[in-house]
Parts: C-alpha cells; structure tokens; sequence
C-alpha cells in the first residue's frame, strides 16, 4: 500500500523513527476520512439496515411529536436547592442512622470455626437464602415414575435447582406476559393475586427451610406452605374485585371531570 | 511599544473595582485562576444550555394531567426503595473495604479438623483485637442485610404498580439479574469467615452445582474450585465477593439507573 519512497504527508519517512519490519508509521491523511455521509452511501448489509432504521425512526417521531396534544407547560417544580436535596438528605441520613443503630444494639453473631468432619444439625444460610433452601426441601412432591419402579426420574437436588429456575424463568418472562398499561393491583386483580401468592410462598417456603425450629408438624406444614399462598392469592382476588367497583368510580370520575367525554 | 504581554481582559483590575467582600474576592479570585487554566467557562455554559433545554418546556406529566398528586405522594416512599438499596450498597462497600484490610483469605493454620484456620482468625481478630472492629463487621452485615430487603421490597413495588411493563421491561430483566447478584453476593460472604455454617452452606452449593446435568462438574470447578471444599472454594468465594462482583453490579446498577433516568419513572394511572 504505501511506497517506500514516496514522502509521508507528515513530512516524509524519517528511516529511524519506522517501526519494526512494518511499513512506515504514518497518519492517514485528513481526506481519507470518510465524511458521515459518505460512511452512510458506502455502508452495506446490518449497517446500511441500522441508518435506514433511524431514520425512518428519527421521522416517526417528529410525525408524532407535530401532532402530540401533549399539554406544555413552564418550569414548575420541586427546586433540587434546597427542597429536594434536604429531603435526599433526611432519608439518606435516617435509613443509615436505622442501620447504624440496629448494627450496634444486634451485633453480628459467630459461630465455631469450619469442621469438614461433623455435619451440624441445622444448616442454614442467612434469613434472605431461606426460601431457597425451602425449595430444596420439596422432596416428597418429587414426582414418581411407576415405569421405574417407583424411582424419582430427578435427583432431589436437580429437582430444587429445576424450582429455582421455574420461578427466576417466571419473574423474568412477566413483563411479556401482562401487557397493557394497567398500573393499579385493582385493574388487576388476577395480576395481583398472583404476586400475592408468590410472597406468601417465598415466606412458607423459609419456614419450610427452617422447620426444625416450627412447633409444627412436618407434614402440616408442608400442606401449609403450598395452601397459604393459594388461599392468601384467592382472599386478595376477592378483595379487589369487591372493591374494584367503587374504586373505579372514583377513578373514572376524576378522569371524565379532566377530559369530558366528546 | 512594549514586549510585555497585555492582557485583553484585566480580570484583576476588574476584580479591585468591585466593592466585594473577602469570601467574594477570594471565590472570585479562584475562579478566574482555574479558568484560566482550565476553561471552565466552557463547560458552565454547555450546562447551561443543557438544563434550558431540559428544563424551560415539559409536558406536563401524566400525575399533573389527571390530578393524581395525592394518590402518588401517598406511595412516594415505596419509590424510594430502589435508592435505599444503593445507599445500603455503598454502605457495604466501605465497611466491606475496611473489612478487606484485616481479612485474610486462607484454611492455613489448622492442625486437626474443626481447627481455627487463618480465615476464621482474622475474623476473630476483627471482632476482639481492631478498634471498632466489631462494629465494623456488624455494620456490614447489616448493611448487607439492609440492602437484600431493600431489593426485595423494591421488586414488590415494581410488581405492584405495574411499572415493569412496556418500555420497561428491559430494566425488569436486569433487576431480575441483579437481584440474583445481590443473593450471590451474600452467599459468597457468607461463605468467607469459614466457621461451621459458612462451610456447609458452601457445602450445598456444591452438591447443588454438582447436581446439573451437563455443566455440573464444569460450574462445580469455575465456583468452588473443585468438587471438596478447602483453599481453592474460599479463594474463589473471596475473589467473587471483593472483585468481580463488586464491579459487575455496580456496572449493572449504573445502567439500570442509567435507564430509568432515560425512561422516566413509570407514574401510577
Ligand atoms: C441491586 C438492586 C437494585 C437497585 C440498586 C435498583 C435501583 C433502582 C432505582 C434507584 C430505581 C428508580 C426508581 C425507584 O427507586 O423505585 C429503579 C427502578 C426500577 N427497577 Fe430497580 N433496582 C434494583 C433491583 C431491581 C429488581 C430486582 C427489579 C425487578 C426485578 C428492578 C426493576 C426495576 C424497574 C422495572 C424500575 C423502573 C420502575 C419505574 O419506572 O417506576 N430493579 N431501580
């Protein structure tokens, strides 16, 4: 590509300032850098897709915004000196006061060191892993295949991890589940039985995890920990549709006293 | 005709005409001599001209439009959830680096089973022998503590007011990730005192891992550093707990801020 000879736009090759064995350490210069326009015309394939997309995108949206109804209105609002940052700073200063004082009046407990060698009665991770432990314990639904013999076709483990992952999947598939621009729990209330059911689970599931400590029988409380949650999700199910209606009302009023319908 | 260099500007002359007051005069006198250096003239303005444009024309927003103030005041503190956990975060962070300066990653040190190793007695020695530092692993703990509930609850509120729906399921997904970092981040320090509960804790982490089909044995080497527990298991622990997790979730928390500031808070209809 570049003649030995010819002299650099920099002001020629110096021979000692080459770098090993390449050709002569040189800028480009300014002219072959392709303009934006240009790099725009030359591109091909995902690129050229990629510009085509913004600007169809681009256009889209000052189509939308020339004919938004969007009500304007002047620079209204909370002013950060002094309101908002004393506010930042009075919920800053009080949640770490609360740990603080909880650190120093609850100080860390510590157990006795490491022993490969003695497994200890209860073993328990900190309070926010319990429900994964409880989900480890679910052997006695692990399923039973009569062609084996009655054997389980998981090991008990693999059975938990699969629970684990069923709910990480489930938390992470909502979004595209429950569409709509529905944001209360009374719009919904199916929506909202359901998460109810899920926080009741995870806290049967942690005492599940900590049943030794449980005055309560094994086998009750392991109806218990799969009851609750449905019964918790069917109460909140009646609750909201119950007063779903007169909630709306309101809503609705406020809505219509804003926008009259035409 | 002088050599001497004339100033276009004399700023100090300027400065001696005013009638100012000490604080006045040495901001001032400050100001100019960083600027000088620096241009910092240029960047007030490019602020400048940021916040009008940000600020002088809004639409109005969906809580003005509908009068719907009280009902979002009323929740106002669960919004602040979110924030609460990166306050607790930063909170561990700090006790978590001072922790780091006593701490020692090591088994060595035990001469039977069930012996204090170097781990278990750096701890010890935090506890009894530094200047606060007892206080120091309770405030860590308990910022951990702190900052799971926080996560926890703040995920309920997304759940709760719908605020997880389009366009913002992206930051759903990655507070999905987040929350299981969080979780693995107390995991990983639960594991690093080494004393009876840290080591069986761990040790269920490795019957589970070994437990997955196919990649067991493979994610079983890359966590725990093989399948029975010793130096390797709390090296690997420890570096997950004060290197690479420490980066990836502030990263992480950075860009799911980052979109919430793009996106707006979803208001309550
Ligand atoms: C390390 C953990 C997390 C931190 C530090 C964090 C931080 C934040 C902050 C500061 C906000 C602004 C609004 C607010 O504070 O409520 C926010 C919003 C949001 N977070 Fe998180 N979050 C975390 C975990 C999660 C989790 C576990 C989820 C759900 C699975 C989640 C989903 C969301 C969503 C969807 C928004 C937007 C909400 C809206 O626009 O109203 N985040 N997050």
């Amino acid at each position: 590509m570049t003649d030995e000879t010819t002299p650099m736009t920099d002001g020629g090759t110096d021979e000692e300032a080459r770098t090993d064995g390449g050709p002569p350490a040189t800028v480009p210069p300014d002219d072959e850098t392709p303009t934006w326009s240009e790099r725009k015309e030359r591109s091909q394939g995902l690129a050229q897709l990629t510009y085509q997309y913004f600007e169809r995108s681009r256009r889209e949206d000052e189509d939308l915004r020339a004919e938004s109804t969007y009500v304007e209105r002047d620079v209204l609002g909370f002013p950060t000196w002094p309101h908002e940052t004393i506010r930042n700073l009075a919920i800053t200063s009080f949640f770490l006061g609360i740990i603080l004082l909880v650190a120093s009046i609850l100080p860390s407990h510590f157990g006795d060191p490491a022993n490969p060698g003695s497994t200890p009665a209860i073993i328990l991770p900190d309070w926010y892993l319990y429900w994964s432990f409880g989900l480890l314990k679910l052997s006695p639904i692990n399923p039973e295949l009569a062609v084996l013999g009655g054997n389980i076709i998981v090991s008990n483990e693999l059975y938990g991890l699969i629970a684990h992952g069923a709910i990480f999947g489930v938390i992470t598939l909502v979004p595209f589940l429950n569409k709509g621009n529905a944001r209360r729990p009374v719009e919904e209330p199916g929506w909202a039985a359901l998460g109810v059911t899920g926080v009741i689970l995870a806290i049967t599931l942690a005492a599940l995890a900590i049943q030794n400590f449980f005055p309560v029988p094994l086998e009750l409380l392991f109806s218990l920990t799969f009851m609750l949650p449905i019964a918790g999700g069917v109460i909140t199910y009646a609750v909201l549709k119950t007063m779903r209606e007169g909630y709306m009302y309101d809503l609705n009023r406020r809505y219509y006293m804003l926008r009259p319908p035409k | 005709m002088s050599l001497k260099k004339q100033d276009d500007m004399d700023h100090n002359a300027w400065l001696k005409s005013q009638d100012l007051t000490a604080i006045e005069t040495a901001f001032l006198t400050t100001l100019i001599w960083l600027d000088k250096r620096l241009r910092i003239v240029d960047y007030l303005e490019l602020l400048e001209t940021m916040y009008y444009r940000a600020n002088l024309q809004m639409p109005k927003s969906h809580t003005e439009q509908y009068d719907l103030d009280n009902k979002f005041w009323y929740w106002y503190p669960l919004y602040s959830l979110g924030s609460l956990s990166i306050i607790a975060y930063l909170l561990a962070a700090v006790s978590g680096a001072m922790l780091g300066f006593y701490y020692a990653p090591s088994t060595a040190g035990a001469a039977a089973q069930g012996d204090p190793t170097a781990a278990y007695d750096s701890m010890v020695m935090i506890m009894q022998d530094v200047q606060f530092g007892f206080m120091l692993r309770s405030i860590h703990r308990w910022a951990a503590q702190f900052m799971v509930a926080a996560v926890f609850l703040h995920m309920l509120r997304v759940y709760f007011t719908g605020a997880y729906k389009e366009p913002r399921e992206v930051n759903w997904i990655l507070g999905v990730v987040l929350i299981a970092l969080t979780l693995l981040f107390g995991f990983s320090g639960y594991v690093l005192p080494w004393k009876q509960l840290s080591f069986w804790a761990a040790q269920i982490g490795v019957e589970l891992a070994l437990a997955t089909p196919i990649v067991g044995e493979w994610a079983a080497q890359l966590l725990f550093g093989g399948f029975t527990l010793g130096q390797a298991t709390l090296v690997r622990m420890y570096i997950l707990h004060v290197f690479v997790l420490p980066f990836v979730v502030t990263a992480l928390i950075a860009i799911h801020v980052g979109i919430v500031w793009v996106q707006g808070i979803a208001e309550p209809h």
